[in-house]
């Protein structure tokens, strides 16, 4: 299993590793409930160095690169980002990502690790602008409702100023890092980018605070899917569309992206299954792989499920036929036919994120 | 520790005598492995069951998992205290986080499950594995 900068302090803490797609991870510290609730109301720091970044560099390459994805890459103003999926050309999605624009003429793109090595040769070969930055980037993030006190009194003063999905290039301790305004918890919180060399020291600076605890990926599980974020891979891949995945606010139809015009039928043809919410009445949770039924009549299939410690009852994400995509039909999943019901994102309302 | 007096399945179950029925629950092992304890459907009372049938499940921030009856029985009780508080199983697995009880145990077909010694070595074969 590969290893991240952070693997042997976090180790020292005492946390469950497993493999997460061929890296040894944190699954767990104190617990999951507890590490959900303290991200909700303190602040947690989450080792993601697995993740993959790219730096894309120069005009001619900010523009292949705009070609790739469903965003509108031109319009996106420096110190600012925007989340999108970057297409096959069906109009699958290889990856949803964060692109940020860092200065006029650079872009910082963050994709999932399921989906690195794929993202990796697409978009470094589109030109040599484009650069594979993973392998020297550690990523911490920083997410709860404490999270910029914490951040400002360490001396980061622009996470006193940042707004929500903007970012900024910092210094700290010698070392330059990108501040970024975003996050997978629902909560106030940022996402910092350092050089390798500088994780553990900032890692160790973060957790010298009393309100800051370690938190590992099955936390943020619970919390991301509690606001009803979508997980890469899990929720969607190839096989589905960005329509069908409700990413449809993230589409930029006057742009050119892989598989647009099967998109542009398929949204005009509309028929399509989509990503739904759907909760339980008690703490029984709808998982993964159940399927949906009305009555007798299968109308979906459930890719995320579990019980969301900050809202009491079981919540989960199915794609469901058309028909059932609206809030408040009352369905049954799995074997033994859980009750659910289906409702209006997110499940948790009362996330700081764009405090 | 898992307790001296207590009889283990495979499945990370445990059974013993309480009050002069059977006690059944999951072990320490079956829990740190389940992790936070979210929810637990226990059987209705008076119910009959064949040891293998599964009798309860539970639910945790990982996944649902079925808990088998160790051995053929009657239902006579189940732990009410887990609706309000699943985590009793968790903070207590030989104790305050039992799930239900048995009566009309054959004490001979106990005979047949491993007993603390047995138990441990096996949890040391899986470890190993």
């Amino acid at each position: 299993m590969r290893k991240t900068p952070l693997y042997e302090a976090q180790q020292t803490l005492g946390c469950k590793i497993v493999d997460f797609q061929g890296w040894a991870m944190p699954v767990q510290y104190d617990g999951i409930l507890e590490e959900h609730h303290h991200t909700r109301t303190r602040v947690s720091v989450f080792d993601c160095s697995h993740m993959a970044e790219f730096r894309v560099e120069g005009e001619e390459a900010i523009q292949a690169y705009g070609r790739l994805v469903t965003n509108d890459i031109s319009s996106l103003l420096a110190g600012r980002a925007r989340y999108g999926a970057l297409t096959t050309a069906e109009g699958g999605i290889i990856d949803d990502v964060i692109t940020m624009r860092t200065a006029e003429d650079a872009l910082y793109v963050v994709a999932n690790v399921s989906t690195a090595e794929t993202i990796s040769s697409i978009l470094t070969a589109i030109s040599p602008g484009v650069r594979d930055v993973s392998d020297e980037t550690a990523k911490i993030d920083v997410q709860g409702p404490e999270s910029r006190d914490v951040l400002t009194r360490m001396g980061f003063a622009a996470a006193g100023e940042l707004r929500y999905f903007h970012n900024k290039w910092v210094t700290w301790e010698g070392w330059n890092l990108l501040l970024s305004r975003t996050g997978y918890t629902g909560e106030l919180g940022y996402e910092l980018f350092v050089p390798n060399e500088a994780a553990v020291s900032l890692w160790q600076a973060l957790l010298e605070h009393e309100a800051v605890k370690p938190a590992g990926l099955g936390a943020r599980d619970t919390l991301r899917l509690e606001v009803g974020y979508p997980l890469s891979g899990q929720d969607f891949d190839k096989s589905r569309t960005p329509l069908e995945a409700n990413m449809h606010p993230f589409i930029a139809w006057d742009t050119e992206f892989p598989g647009k015009a099967i998109l542009e039928k398929q949204k005009a043809d509309g028929g399509h299954q989509r990503l739904t919410a759907i909760e339980t009445e008690d703490r029984r949770a709808p998982r993964s792989g159940f399927e949906v039924f009305d009555g007798d009549q299968k109308v979906g299939v459930v890719t995320s499920g579990g019980y969301g410690p900050s809202v009491g009852h079981g919540v989960g994400l199915a794609y469901l036929d058309p028909g059932y995509q609206e809030p408040g039909h009352d369905l049954t999943a799995g074997p033994r036919q859980l009750s659910i019901k289906t409702v209006q994102l997110p499940f948790y309302k009362k996330g700081t994120a764009r405090k | 520790m898992n307790p001296e007096h207590l009889k283990y399945t495979k499945e990370h179950e445990w059974i013993g005598e309480m009050d002069g029925v059977h006690a059944v629950g999951i072990t320490t092992h079956a829990q740190e492995q389940l992790g936070d304890i979210t929810f637990v459907e226990l059987p209705v009372v008076d119910t009959e069951v064949k040891a293998g049938t599964p009798v309860v499940t539970i639910e945790s921030v990982k996944a649902a998992s079925d808990v088998y009856a160790p051995a053929a029985g009657t239902v006579c009780a189940v732990n009410d205290d887990l609706e309000g508080q699943p985590e009793l199983v968790n903070q207590s697995p030989y104790e305050d986080g039992w799930l239900f009880k048995l009566e009309g145990v054959d004490a001979s077909e106990l005979d047949k499950l491993m007993d603390a010694a047995a138990y441990k070595a096996y949890l040391k074969e899986l470890d190993d594995a």
